[in-house]
């Protein structure tokens, strides 16, 4: 592995970790289980292993910002989360900050990517 | 399919027993879920439920993400100052040993193996102890500093005009004073622990094997070792401290004067004690041939030996004197 995917690999780690939050809670609005969330992220592009997102939507439950209700009905018992009304809330203020992010960033960007590659 | 159970098992009973119940039971579902999903007309059931299972991961590392907080017994902070103490403890401990055997060696050559088995047998029980005590020292200052950051999460406000001065280099505690603290004492617990008898005046005589006069009262001293090894412990784990804040700060200035006194207090009671000290001392001076009854040399001796216990009293007050003096200097600076 050369040093340049090292070095990529590390800052996309970091990246991730913190948009995986804003990804899940975005797909909370109706519930869901863990792999039914897990199949959907990956489906829409977002890389999300399970033993990533298990934990992190028990973490989220903890903070307050989901909520989850067993259903036994099914041929396997399933746990599906909802965003509760601070999880709503939060994901709402973090919507805008992560518009912030995207624009702020797309400024240094432009600026920059104009003097070295041109088409974009 | 048991090696599922066995997967589910290892990632929950590492968590805490309230969670494992709900955990066992989502886990059991997803691992379900994917084996379904993935299930082909290629591949048996076993080794799609090994692919899902390597894909999890090491149960230790879920249950590890599972958990959230690193949970150190002994964290990556203090890591460095803990082996470098550890390393010291352990090799002063095998030097003192070595001495000692050498010492017995030589006064006693013909019990050489009786000596080396000793020693042996003294390095597998004092060994893990040391480990044990320096580990526990380490641990206890870890679950302080836990409970220290938790604190300042509370803190609301930070405050700029609140940060404490940078500090004086004078202050700085030079590593290798601490260190030489804790090979004198670890050398002296040697001594109390396993060579007791050898503590005194040595008698070499051209005909007769070499004699050792003991200071202390052979038969007594079983009774103040446990004593005299929470004293020694003590210092230990001060200097240990030394090494892990590195600069005088008040705080540990007044722990250390703390421990100073109560050792020294430790030290006078024990030293007052008449059974502490070995009752036929002159007598055993003057059967060796060292000196005579009723000569000068007699006397002289005779006082210093009831005098000492007065003396070493002295100089411990004087000692406790000039660390309250030091101390309070090095608070003033800090």
């Amino acid at each position: 592995m050369s040093d340049v995917t090292v070095h990529i690999d590390k800052v996309m780690q970091e990246l991730r970790r913190g948009t995986i939050t804003i990804g899940v809670l975005s797909q909370l609005s109706e519930p869901q289980y863990g792999y039914s969330l897990v199949s959907k992220l990956n489906d829409k592009g977002i890389q999300v292993e399970a033993g990533t997102l298990y934990p992190l939507l028990r973490r989220l439950e903890k903070q307050g910002l989901l909520m989850s209700e067993w259903d036994t009905n099914e041929a396997r018992p399933r746990k599906y989360y909802l965003l509760s009304d601070l999880g709503k809330q939060v994901f709402q203020q973090l919507c805008d900050e992560w518009n912030g992010i995207v624009s702020s960033l797309d400024g240094l960007l432009k600026g920059e990517g104009g003097k070295k590659n041109g088409s974009d | 399919m048991e090696v599922i159970e066995r997967y589910v098992y290892a990632v929950t009973q590492r968590l805490p027993e309230k969670q494992r119940e709900d955990i066992a039971i989502e886990l059991r579902g997803l691992i379900e879920d994917m084996v379904e999903e993935r299930s082909n007309h290629e591949s048996s059931k076993m080794e799609v439920v090994k692919e899902v299972l390597i894909e999890l991961g090491n149960p230790k590392e879920l249950a590890q993400r599972y958990r959230g907080v690193n949970n150190y017994l002994i964290g990556p902070e203090l890591f460095d100052s803990y082996l470098t103490v550890l390393k010291i403890v352990l090799f002063s401990l095998l030097g003192a040993m070595g001495i000692v055997f050498i010492i017995q060696s030589v006064v006693y050559p013909v019990g050489i193996l009786d000596h080396f088995i000793d020693f042996i047998v003294s390095i597998v029980s004092a060994g893990p102890s040391a480990f044990g005590w320096v580990t526990f020292v380490f641990m206890m200052v870890e679950y302080s500093n836990k409970d220290k950051a938790q604190d300042s999460k509370v803190e609301k406000q930070w405050e700029p005009s609140e940060l404490p001065p940078v500090p004086d280099p004078k202050l700085d505690i030079k590593r290798r004073e601490p260190i030489i603290s804790i090979v004198f004492y670890v050398f002296a617990m040697v001594l109390f622990l396993f060579s007791s008898n050898y503590f005194g005046v040595f008698v070499f005589n051209e005909e007769e094997p070499i004699r050792v006069i003991p200071f202390l009262n052979e038969n007594e001293i079983s009774t103040y070792l446990p004593f005299i090894l929470v004293i020694l412990g003590l210092s230990i784990a001060m200097e240990v401290l030394k090494i892990i804040f590195g600069k005088w700060n008040l705080k540990l200035v007044v722990f250390t004067f703390f421990i100073h006194l109560i050792t020294i207090i430790g030290i006078i009671i024990l030293i007052t004690q008449t059974s502490f000290w070995n009752p036929n001392f002159m007598m055993e001076l003057t059967e060796a041939g060292i000196v005579t009854k009723g000569s000068d040399g007699y006397q002289v001796i005779n006082q210093i030996w009831t005098h000492s216990t007065n003396w070493i009293i002295v100089i411990l007050i004087i000692g406790l004197v000039i660390d309250v003096v030091s101390g309070f200097v090095k608070s003033k600076k800090g």
